[in-house]
């Protein structure tokens, strides 16, 4: 039952300029809880206000973050996880691919846009339509690194293009990094294209339409950019291209290691684990050639998976109303 | 009773648990419970909105609390929750528990000969 009554409230300048903090702040939430509780909550914020204040308190805005995200995560939490963890760790790694991809656009302008496209197909939960445009790169990323010429003419090597390198290029990129997969074998990458196909197939057959993602991932491909895929080469000089790489990497296990104890759900570990299994093929590959800060990274990113993998259990174990 | 509804049961927090105390009463609204705990707690617990927002979601998910009517104050929607029979049998219980724990405690330093009497 709904009832309609008028109480007194907060009024005047401060109160308006404060509904819009507060309003501002509820971005955080996601849309449809926005939409469902939002004038709720900034009532009860602006009831609870201290007279004449304008700004929101520092405790209260982290409080409202801090509940946004978790809203977030229970609101992305729904569905069968194994098909939700397998949709996101496709495409973390074709976010990859992509980045791979983007120094080169100039040299190979035809895959980068069909690995743009397969992005955004994956990104969408288009997955039938992702699978042959993924097959597509895929047979001519294995042509790059096996030196054959299918599909279509490709010089070899393909060089990045100047605004990549710079004038530091070969020290930031080491022999043969400069090059598309020069650093490495034809078997990591193709691992990778082949976990997106078979994943993609997978959803494609077994599961519902896989939900969009957000649009924020497109930002993940320049930070990821001109990484080299088989090595960082923190020895020969870390640019910032490395920095931002691992800084991303980083960020992201740590969200997903977060959501995951929020939420009590292993499905953001599982599709870490998902995006490790190429990374570690680079590492396997290409074995006794990394320095020993290129292993500190492997590491780094296996005991981030593994906590992002423990912490769900542990807060069911110890479950706080 | 107290062990078996903490052993299959989820574990309480102070928050929490004032939020539950503070509906035993009858069906409140955020900025009430937000008045009522601080009250009950003795000024002790002071919930900021998105917490509260964010138990009071926990706790209809799990179906300790409900919505029991919604009204509309000034043009903005109003919410009020009421206990449910399981969420007023947790609350029971772990103030139960609760004054278990604290008799292992004040049985002793209240008898007479202790060093605290």
């Amino acid at each position: 039952m709904t009832v309609a009554t008028r109480s007194p409230t907060v009024t005047g300048a401060g109160a308006s300029a404060l509904e819009r903090w507060y309003r501002w702040l509820l971005r955080s939430y996601p849309r449809d809880y926005r939409n469902g509780h939002g004038d709720e909550i900034v009532a009860t914020l602006l009831e609870t206000a201290e007279p004449g204040r304008a700004l929101p308190s520092p405790r209260e805005s982290l409080s409202l973050v801090a509940a946004g995200f978790r809203a977030r995560v229970a609101h992305a939490a729904r569905g069968p996880a194994w098909a939700d963890a397998l949709h996101l760790g496709i495409l973390a790694v074709s976010v990859a691919h992509l980045a791979v991809l983007v120094p080169y656009a100039t040299s190979v302008p035809l895959w980068v846009g069909l690995s743009a496209l397969a992005v955004l197909l994956v990104m969408r939960g288009r997955v039938r339509l992702a699978l042959p445009v993924t097959l597509l790169v895929a047979t001519k990323i294995g042509a790059i690194t096996l030196g054959r010429p299918w599909l279509d003419a490709t010089l070899l090597p393909v060089r990045r293009d100047p605004v990549w390198s710079g004038e530091h290029g070969d020290v930031l990129y080491g022999a043969g990094g400069g090059t598309l997969y020069g650093a490495g074998g034809p078997v990591a990458p193709m691992l990778g294209y082949a976990l997106v196909a078979g994943g993609l197939l997978v959803l494609a057959v077994r599961a519902p339409r896989p939900r969009p993602r957000s649009w924020l991932w497109w930002a993940a491909v320049p930070a990821l950019a001109g990484a080299d895929p088989a090595g960082l080469d923190f020895a020969d000089g870390p640019g910032a291209l490395t920095a931002a790489r691992v800084a991303v990497e980083i960020g992201l296990l740590c969200l997903a290691a977060h959501a995951g104890r929020v939420a009590r759900d292993p499905r953001w570990a599982a599709a870490a684990g998902i995006y490790l299994v190429p990374v570690c093929a680079v590492y396997a590959e290409n074995l006794g050639a990394h320095p020993v800060q290129d292993l500190a990274h492997l590491a780094v990113l296996v005991l981030l998976t593994a906590l992002a993998a423990g912490l769900p259990y542990h807060a069911r174990q110890h479950a706080l109303l | 009773m107290v062990s078996r509804m903490a052993k299959g049961s989820p574990s309480v927090s102070e928050p929490t648990y004032f939020i539950l105390a503070s509906l035993l009463d009858g069906p409140l609204h955020g900025h009430g419970i937000i008045k009522q705990t601080l009250a009950l707690s003795e000024g002790r617990v002071r919930l900021p909105v998105g917490t509260l927002y964010g138990a009071l979601d926990r706790l209809a998910a799990n179906g300790l609390i409900t919505v029991d009517r919604e009204e509309t104050v000034d043009g903005r929607p109003r919410r009020y929750f009421r206990l449910t029979d399981p969420g007023r049998n947790l609350v029971s219980a772990e103030a139960l528990r609760m004054q278990q724990a604290a008799a292992v405690v004040t049985s002793r330093i209240l008898r007479p000969g202790s060093a605290f009497s």
